[in-house]
């Protein structure tokens, strides 16, 4: 074989490897550049991931505290935030190095994850803080330079979109941790009126109900909350026609996600609401069995996992 | 659950209407986008087309005989020479420092720019290879499809466009070998061979990471392969040409 080489191998062809050595070195420096700054994108990607969980995670723990003990969580909240910032800061810098001031959008693959677990702990947050649903202008005004005013990174419609998916998630997980003050039942009336009127329903909310819990502050934010959750359950009603497949793709498998919990949530209220008629003037009671509704759900909602596990 | 719906009061009303109207203004944004990715679609059909005329043009190659050879390849390069205005065109849709955007990386922008650079440089890397006897540069590339200039602002040929596209000729010459040994033209598998082996060569000097251009790689060593299996037979039966060093 090497013989037969040789016979195509003229000094011409020998002047022609070396030159075509010389070019390709040019192309492996930039590739190499290329896949060092991939690598640095995707640990700082994995850390904001990180730090969102455990953003996250810290919400949770505090959401169902009193008013005074929110508030020192939420205010933890926003410093732990900050440090999740910095690292937009590390990514922004890391492109801006770049010789030819690099693009976002030629590294946006290796930044959105992190991005989008960051919109997820920030949403929540503000839901927490403000108690209203943040708006697209909000994340990407979080994500910019706060002195110039520029973003770190863009966020676009379809990266919203997906984590106020996520959010959902989060905002039933709150609500369930609310359950010896009957949130459930209260997210249901939302969902329900919801299904029954169809989009216009999302303007509902009971109150009239004996177990709205007036000296509970967590009822009152669930009832927004419920709302949110309903409308964002809702996203069906995006026309596909405007998404790409890929992000069509995934909100489809977040909104399986979120019909589960509601259906959880929907047989949690079933329970609750015949609980309701029997017991209504033993509030302790009905505390009880709302819990025992809710693991029981939850240990359905495991079985049901299971089976899906094992097909 | 319809039946346990409450009758609705207006307590809450606030709340949801704002979380409607977000989503109504997100919507319309996604909106705004797929109009502009529409537009970017329809000025790269132009040059998707040119691309594709300039393949077929090519593949007469496998066919034609020897002296007709550089007139195919000059036509070719002429076609893709026309990308030019087509190109500006292109980059004017392209909002800032979006370039990447519309390129590849965000799935909701993954039309054509990407491959239809690939299948020009291809065309070009062919054509040059049999005017010239010589590998294209990305930079020469660039400006024979119109890329290069100023006026097609952010538009570039990127390295791995090119690398791949690059890739893609190679795959047709062992086709081009065999054919032109039926067409007794004992010179051009030898020249295909010692080409394809420097190609090889070369990107053997590149770093690659698990991605589409590594798996390309792989495919590189097979066509030098059946180049050289060529090269063996006709050695063998004392056809091809003597080396010119020897």
């Amino acid at each position: 074989m090497a013989d037969v080489l040789m016979a195509g191998s003229s000094s011409a062809d020998f002047t022609r490897r070396q030159h075509l050595a010389k070019t390709f070195e040019a192309y492996r420096a930039d590739l190499d550049a290329g896949n060092e700054r991939r690598e640095r994108l995707i640990i700082l990607s994995r850390a904001t991931t990180q730090l969102s969980k455990k953003l996250i995670f810290h919400l949770h723990r505090g959401a169902t505290a009193s008013p005074s003990a929110r508030a020192k969580n939420i205010k933890e909240g926003r410093q732990k935030e900050n440090e999740i910032w910095t690292n937009f800061i590390k990514i922004r810098d890391d492109l801006v190095a770049g010789e030819d001031h690099e693009s976002f959008w030629r590294w946006t693959r290796e930044v959105t994850p992190g991005m989008e677990e960051y919109i997820e702990a920030s949403s929540f947050l503000h839901y927490l803080d403000h108690g209203s649903l943040i708006t697209l202008e909000e994340v990407q005004r979080n994500l910019s330079d706060k002195e110039t005013g520029e973003p770190l990174v863009v966020v676009t419609p379809e990266d919203y979109i997906l984590g106020m998916s996520d959010l959902t998630g989060e905002l039933m997980r709150y609500a369930t941790n609310g359950q010896w003050s009957f949130a459930p039942l209260q997210l249901n009336k939302v969902y329900g009126s919801r299904y029954a009127e169809g989009n216009t329903a999302l303007s509902t909310g009971d109150h009239e109900s004996p177990l709205s819990g007036r000296s509970y502050p967590l009822n009152t934010t669930v009832l927004p909350c419920a709302a949110h959750q309903a409308d964002l359950a809702d996203f069906d009603s995006i026309p596909p026609s405007r998404l790409n497949s890929h992000m069509a793709r995934k909100l489809a498998k977040k909104q399986e996600e979120t019909t589960r919990s509601l259906q959880k949530i929907e047989s949690v209220c079933y329970a609750l609401r015949l609980r309701l008629i029997e017991y209504a003037d033993r509030p302790d009671i009905l505390r009880q069995m709302a819990k025992r509704a809710l693991d029981d759900a939850a240990a359905a909602g495991q079985d049901k996992d299971g089976e899906r596990g094992d097909d | 659950m319809a039946d346990l719906a409450p009758v609705p009061t207006s307590a809450s009303a606030s709340a949801p209407t704002s979380v409607d109207s977000i989503l109504t203004s997100v919507i319309s944004q996604l909106e705004t986008e797929q109009n502009l990715r529409k537009q970017l679609r329809e000025a790269i059909d132009p040059i998707d087309d040119l691309a594709r005329s300039a393949a077929t043009e090519l593949n007469r190659l496998h066919s034609a005989g020897a002296s007709e050879h550089s007139r195919i390849c000059e036509r070719a390069l002429e076609t893709v020479g026309k990308a030019h205005p087509l190109w500006i065109e292109v980059g004017k849709l392209l909002p800032k420092g979006e370039f990447y955007r519309a390129d590849r990386s965000r799935p909701r922008y993954n039309f054509a720019i990407s491959p239809v650079a690939r299948s020009l440089v291809t065309s070009i890397a062919f054509a040059r290879f049999m005017l010239h006897d010589e590998l294209v540069p990305a930079f020469t590339a660039a400006n024979i499809m119109g890329l290069g200039q100023d006026e097609t602002g952010e538009l570039q040929l990127t390295a791995d466009d090119y690398l791949l596209g690059v890739i893609g000729m190679v795959n047709e010459l062992p086709r081009l070998s065999i054919n032109a040994v039926t067409a007794q033209n004992f010179a051009l598998p030898v020249k295909i061979a010692a080409f394809v082996n420097d190609i090889f060569a070369s990107y053997s000097m590149l770093n690659l990471r698990n991605d589409i251009l590594r798996r390309k790689f792989d495919s590189l060593k097979y066509d030098l392969k059946r180049c050289e299996d060529v090269v063996y037979d006709l050695t063998l039966r004392g056809l091809a040409p003597a080396p010119a060093n020897a």
